[in-house]
């Protein structure tokens, strides 16, 4: 069912994120930061000390369930220098968008730290170095539809009303009502805020994981790590049901039945703990 | 299976699953401790979030529940033979998790 009008997504405007005034302060904040050209690890560590809030909650999370690291790090500039500028701009991301995301999306928050910790311990399983980097990859991933939810929110819910009626996945409903999905926005964000270009790519094709060109891997990784997640019924992304995997995905990955058992086990651990804390 | 206790909770005996870390994220205790009345004692002095010791875990839901809801969720790609894979090493998992 195709609506007369599609919502023209426009690149220009989601790039300029400090303009639209449904982004929340402390994104805007982030955003400036991390966007900087030549910004270095010095920089970005003397601002997250600069503040102690900030400070504490960079080190719940560096060591959380999501990273490799539990209880082990104490001093920001040692997770700054640990981690490296990726990993870092991530979490800061991660951090600042934790709110808005379980605001506009319910639910999302648990789903995106599910796919962060299952996407890490995929890339340990095939040894990749810097697993790390795919906690913050598992952990953005679903970025656009925050974005998309703060400016057009009536036109998203109509979107995951469709996935829901037509029991299809969102990122198919999406594509009915905008010009551009949350993948691609999530895509140019990526791109603004200075990733790297194969953690842009994962991204952009965690659901067509077959268009990634420099990292066919590292993007089955995030693809396979999003439906296993959605599989266990961890949190809630936007739609209710299991999207298909693509086959070459998982035969890249090449994961046993013990390894996808092991990667449940370990969602079940991190998203338990969202609804057990406090805050 | 990790389960998280609050401090007035902690009860000496109790086997530690999870390091147990202050606010700031310095370590006081790793896995595998067992709490002795002076660990608990101490604990509950401390600035932690909550410990984590070896229980089952309460599920919300009852196993024929998440059965349904697996069913649910995977109807649209019932008939794919990898998804099928996928589904059955999720059954087996929520099985497992009622077990014990």
């Amino acid at each position: 069912m195709k609506s007369e009008t599609v919502i023209n997504v426009r690149k220009s405007k989601v790039e300029n994120i400090s303009a639209l005034p449904t982004v929340p302060g402390n994104l805007k904040r982030i955003s400036a930061i991390i966007e900087k050209p030549r910004v270095t690890l010095d920089e970005i560590g003397r601002f997250v000390a600069s503040d102690p809030a900030l400070a504490s909650k960079v080190l719940k999370m560096v060591n959380s369930a999501m990273y490799g690291f539990p209880g082990r790090i104490t001093a920001v500039s040692y997770a700054v220098m640990l981690l490296g500028l990726n990993v870092v701009k991530g979490l800061l991301l991660g951090i600042s968008v934790f709110e808005i995301m379980e605001k506009t999306m319910r639910g999302l928050w648990a789903h995106s730290v599910g796919c962060a910790v299952a996407a890490r311990c995929i890339a340990e399983k095939k040894g990749i170095k810097d697993p790390e980097e795919f906690s913050i990859a598992g952990l953005l991933h679903d970025l656009g539809k925050v974005i998309l939810m703060l400016e057009y929110q009536n036109e998203y819910e109509k979107a995951m009303e469709i996935a829901a009626n037509d029991k299809i996945p969102i990122f198919k409903a999406e594509v009915e009502i905008f010009s551009n999905g949350h993948a691609e926005v999530a895509m140019w964000l990526m791109e603004k805020w200075r990733f790297p270009r194969n953690l842009v790519e994962v991204i952009a094709y965690h659901h067509r994981p077959s268009l990634s060109k420099i990292a066919p891997l590292e993007t089955a990784i995030i693809h396979v790590a999003d439906i296993i997640v959605r599989a266990r019924g961890a949190g809630f992304a936007g739609d209710y049901f299991v999207p298909e995997l693509n086959t070459q995905a998982l035969d890249l990955l090449s994961l046993s039945d013990a390894d996808i058992k092991d990667i449940l086990l370990r969602i079940d651990d991190a998203t338990d703990a969202i609804y057990d804390s406090a805050d | 299976m990790a389960k998280k206790i609050q401090l007035a909770d902690l009860e000496s005996g109790m086997v530690i699953v999870k390091p147990v870390t202050m606010k700031n994220g310095m370590v006081i205790l790793g896995e595998g401790v067992t709490l002795t009345p002076a660990w608990v004692e101490r604990l509950q002095d401390m600035d932690i979030d909550g410990v984590y010791i070896d229980a089952p875990k309460e599920q919300q839901l009852t196993k024929e529940e998440a059965i349904v809801k697996l069913n649910a969720r995977f109807e649209p790609v019932a008939d794919r033979p990898y998804m099928n894979r996928l589904k059955k090493i999720l059954a087996d998992h929520i099985e497992d998790l009622y077990e014990k």
